[in-house]
């Protein structure tokens, strides 16, 4: 019934939310459901993991949040990126970039 | 507004604790609910759509918990990996850990031993109900320096005041013996029914007085101390009801007090007895009773409105009162605490300024020290930085330690204190108020934790100011230049500080030292004395007294080495003795001054042999002999100060006075040179001495006994507890040499200075630590430049001075500052000096001098050791 999801290789998530909240302040169920649309359904967050990764960066104050209305007149808990998240960003994609540029060379060798 | 406040109070509490339960479950309700309508959207049903959420989901419970521990455990992690790191790092640096710790403790320790003092007489709540509504109501008068009362105006106060809830008093208390077996000698204090009540305390066991038992004749009840229902009854429960016979008359117990019951005086007495007074016989009589009257305020009356709302009274009573009197006759209304501390109040706040100086000084140390640290670990943090450390989590970090520091100072502080305090009770004259019962407590260790935690931010928090930078990491730079300026600032301050510490503790040392230097006008060596008080019981006829007090000057006299035997009813230099007005002076021929009092008089009941014993010179006529003794006449001798007031160049001798204006007549025989009578600090009074004759009306039941012996005054005093028991055992005999009692009137000063001059002492070492720190500091950071100076050619000398120079510029300029804030604070010791100004040149100079040497040498030897550097060696250094 639901699409086949790929399992998340450790440590993705928070790179997937950091980037996706790089474009715009969101809120968990939105964070969701982009990662999901964009992804062309193929990546499904599960929500189990959503929120305390979400907590976990708030923690680590690369991410911080607010209570604020939403698209539907609902109070919801709205997250942005911060400064010290946004220079993460940048480190994470580009270890990410040398990462899966390295793999792609592996599996190209063989 | 209200609503930006609860907003800064959530985030507030989230960054510390974490999102609290109520927010994730709605972050995560809000969630399923978008859900769902999604599904609906898709054509689900309501019930089915929220199902299918809920699956998706899954454990919801789980995932609250999970949001959770994600927070404090990153934050609590993070604490517990900085204690440890702390840890670590103290570990690396003993030498400093040790220093840092030690410092602290010195300035936690002595100003929590110190408030703890202090605290009992400035700020403590009093044991009574509602405290600050107790005040202390009277006149004074230049007779007595604490508001007292007369009867007759009393009851008409009581009658009439508006201000006050109740008007009580008590009328003092007096040597009084349980006379069963085993005789004991108690004191008992009277006070009115309306007493305890109005200061809203109550017994421990048995029932207040009633009005009915404080009338006269009423049959007798007492209330009993604590103490006494401790020591005498071992807490046996069934003494309220017993009988029991003081001075000779049954009494019966009806209570016993609480075990922290004081006088509002702060008298100590063991029974409490009704005044039994009849305020009918009272209102009479003019002047009455003397009392102490307390009242407590009705709600929301100050002070001032009751010393406003007594003076309609107050002018009323005036108008009795003899007319020379009424100028220098006051009403006063004053609260409880300052009737108590009444004169060691300015001592306190005098203490607990020096002693704040003190942590400052503590304080300033610690935070050179750390500066020094962190000067040395700015390549660490600025590598750290680099590597990706955030700065708050380098300031947490920084923080950590130093409040550990703190903490480690501020336990030890503790123990320090508890010693401290141990030390001020054994060396504490008696009359510090309360200083009995301080005793460290929760609130006090809490006010050290306090105090060391500030100091440990405060401090902490000042290397990571500046902003390491790129070239940090390199460690080319002349690290430190900023801290530099800052630690140079700190150690001025310290010397401005201790200076005015010194200077505070020279003053008071000097005045000490002027109190026991003054000439007395006697002579306190080879003089043993005591103070007997004969009991009510067997003593109550004037007979009596006298013939117990001739019998034993008798046996005195045959001492081997007793050489003058006296009897008197005071003694000088200070404590009680009788005095009166100078305008109740009636003398022959001359009429009695118009206006005025005329100030006051001391007079002591003396016998022959005094004169001699005191080595007190007669300057004029003669002293008197053992033949005036059986005279019919009355005798007496002035001093010399009296004479030239009364009489100022007629004779005296031959001339008759009346004293009190009623009774009998006094031929002037003699005149006497002056003695001290007003205490060591006090002023001194005119002072005239009567005959005590072979007639009982001149004695009482109270004595001073005086020997003067030319052999040891141990063996003396021995002699005189043999004696006294042999005629009669019950009378409680404390013997002491004149000297001991002088000493004992400079107790206070010498205290207040020896606690003065060890808060300077340690003041000035912490300082001087700070000096020879920043020095060695700076000679270490420099050793390159110094090699560098000296293969250009620079001799030592130069080194020397180069190095010496930057030390006694800041030991020049926190003189020079000290000196500025000595010179407008010394004033506030005020009446603390005797014999000294507040501004005292050789004082100041010579702490000047002091601090200049101590400073000096911290400067010289570190910068010495700059100018012993190798230059070869030194240009190696890094």
């Amino acid at each position: 019934m639901s699409p086949p999801s790929t399992d998340l290789l450790q440590g993705t998530l928070d790179l997937l939310i950091l980037k996706t909240l790089a474009l715009a302040p969101m809120h968990g169920w939105g964070i969701a459901q982009r990662i999901q649309q964009v992804s062309h359904e193929l990546l499904q967050v599960g929500q189990g993991s959503l929120y305390p990764a979400l907590h976990r960066l708030e923690a680590k104050r690369w991410i911080s949040s607010k209570w604020a209305p939403s698209e539907n007149n609902r109070r919801a808990r709205f997250y942005s990126l911060t400064r010290l998240g946004r220079k993460q960003l940048e480190s994470e994609l580009e270890n990410w970039k040398r990462v899966a540029g390295a793999i792609a060379l592996v599996l190209e060798e063989g | 507004m209200p609503l930006r406040i609860k907003d800064l109070w959530r985030r507030l509490c989230t960054t510390l604790f974490g999102a609290s339960g109520e927010e994730v479950d709605e972050e995560l309700s809000y969630h399923i609910a978008r859900e769902t309508e999604l599904h609906i959207a898709a054509g689900m049903t309501k019930e089915e759509a929220r199902r299918q959420a809920m699956i998706a989901f899954g454990g919801i419970e789980k995932t609250r918990e999970q949001c959770h521990e994600q927070r404090t455990a990153a934050s609590l992690k993070t604490v517990l990996r900085d204690v440890r790191y702390a840890f670590r790092g103290l570990r690396r640096a003993p030498a400093f850990a040790i220093t840092a710790v030690l410092t602290f403790a010195v300035g936690i320790g002595a100003t929590t031993a110190v408030f703890t003092v202090v605290d009992r007489i400035l700020f403590r709540s009093l044991p009574y109900r509602d405290a600050s509504r107790l005040v202390s109501v009277g006149i004074v008068a230049p007779i007595e320096p604490q508001e007292f009362m007369l009867g007759y105006t009393y009851y008409e106060w009581q009658d009439h005041q508006t201000p006050f809830e109740t008007l009580m008093s008590w009328t003092g208390s007096n040597n009084c013996d349980l006379t069963e077996q085993s005789a004991l000698r108690l004191t008992c204090a009277s006070v009115e029914a309306n007493f305890l009540p109005a200061l809203g305390v109550g017994p421990l066991l048995g029932r207040n007085f009633t009005a009915e038992e404080d009338r006269p004749n009423a049959p007798k009840v007492a209330l009993i101390s604590y103490q006494l229902w401790r020591s005498r009854y071992g807490r046996d429960p069934s003494v309220v009801g017993k009988t029991v016979s003081l001075d000779g008359t049954p009494v019966r117990i009806i209570g016993v007090l609480n075990k922290d019951f004081e006088l509002p005086t702060l008298d100590s007495a063991d029974v409490l007895v009704p005044e039994a007074i009849d305020p009918a016989s009272q209102r009479g009589a003019n002047p009455g009773r003397v009392r102490w009257a307390f009242a407590r305020l009705k709600p929301g009356i100050t002070i001032e409105q009751a010393e406003a709302a007594m003076q309609p009274l107050f002018q009323q009573m005036l108008t009795t009162v003899p007319p020379q009197f009424r100028k220098e006759v006051h009403l006063r209304v004053r609260s409880l605490r300052d009737r108590q501390v009444h004169d060691a109040k300015l001592a306190a706040w005098i203490l607990l300024g020096a002693v704040v100086l003190v942590l400052m000084i503590a304080c300033a140390n610690v935070g050179s020290l750390l500066l020094a640290r962190s000067s040395i670990r700015q390549r660490e943090f600025a590598i750290r930085r680099a590597l990706g450390a955030s700065k708050a989590r380098l300031v947490r970090q920084i923080t950590t330690e130093s409040l550990v520091l703190a903490l480690i100072g501020g336990i030890a502080g503790c123990l320090l204190a508890a010693v401290l305090l141990r030390i001020f009770q054994a060396t504490a004259p008696l009359g510090v108020p309360y200083l009995e019962k301080a005793h460290l407590d929760l609130r006090v260790i809490a006010f050290a934790v306090i105090v060391s935690l500030l100091c440990g931010i405060l401090f902490g928090l000042v290397p990571v100011l500046p902003k390491p930078d790129a070239e940090t990491i390199v460690g080319r730079t002349a690290i430190g230049a900023p801290h530099g300026r800052i630690r140079q600032l700190l150690v001025m301050g310290q010397i401005a500080v201790s200076l005015v510490l010194l200077a505070g503790a020279s003053l008071l040392l000097r005045s000490l030292w002027n109190l026991q230097n003054q000439p007395l006008g006697m002579s306190t060596k080879g003089l043993v004395t005591t103070t007997l008080s004969l009991g009510g019981l067997h003593y109550s006829k004037p007979e009596q007294q006298m013939a117990f007090f001739q019998l034993l000057e008798e046996r005195l006299r045959k001492l081997p080495g007793a050489d003058a035997v006296a009897i008197s009813d005071s003694l000088p230099p200070g404590g009680w003795h009788h005095d009166h007005i100078y305008a109740a002076l009636r003398i022959e021929g001359k009429p009695l001054p118009a206006e005025g009092t005329g100030g006051t008089v001391a007079w002591r009941w003396v016998t022959p042999e005094y004169f001699r014993a005191l080595t007190i010179p007669i300057l004029q006529g003669r002293g008197f002999t053992e033949a005036d003794r059986a005279s019919s006449n009355h005798f007496m001798i002035i001093s010399h100060s009296l004479a030239r007031y009364t009489f100022q160049n007629e004779d005296p001798i031959g001339r008759h006075v009346q004293p009190g204006l009623e009774g009998p007549w006094y031929t002037i025989v003699g005149v006497a040179a002056d003695v001290k009578n007003g205490g060591l600090m006090g002023t001194d009074e005119p002072e005239y001495y009567r005959l005590r004759r072979n007639s009982p009306e001149d004695w009482s039941r109270d004595a001073s006994l005086t020997v003067a012996t030319s052999i040891a005054p141990a063996a003396v005093e021995r002699w005189i507890h043999t004696e006294v028991a042999a005629l009669d055992p019950t009378v409680p005999v404390v013997t002491e040499t004149m000297t001991q009692r002088v000493s004992k009137l400079a107790d206070r000063p010498r205290f207040e200075a020896a606690l003065l001059a060890l808060f300077a002492m340690i003041g000035v070492l912490l300082a001087t630590m700070g000096v020879y720190g920043v020095i060695a500091f700076l000679v270490a950071q420099r050793t390159s430049e110094i090699g560098v100076r000296m293969a250009m050619g620079a001799t030592r000398l130069d080194i020397l001075r180069l190095m010496g120079m930057q030390g006694l510029r800041m030991v020049a300029a926190g003189t020079l500052a000290g000196l500025f804030i000595a010179a407008i604070g010394s004033h506030a010791l005020g009446s603390l000096l005797f014999g000294v100004q507040p501004n005292d040149a050789l004082s100041f100079l010579s702490v000047c001098l002091l601090l200049a040497i101590v400073g000096a040498l911290a400067t010289l030897v570190p910068a010495s050791h700059a100018a012993k550097v190798e230059p070869s060696q030194a240009l190696r250094h890094e």
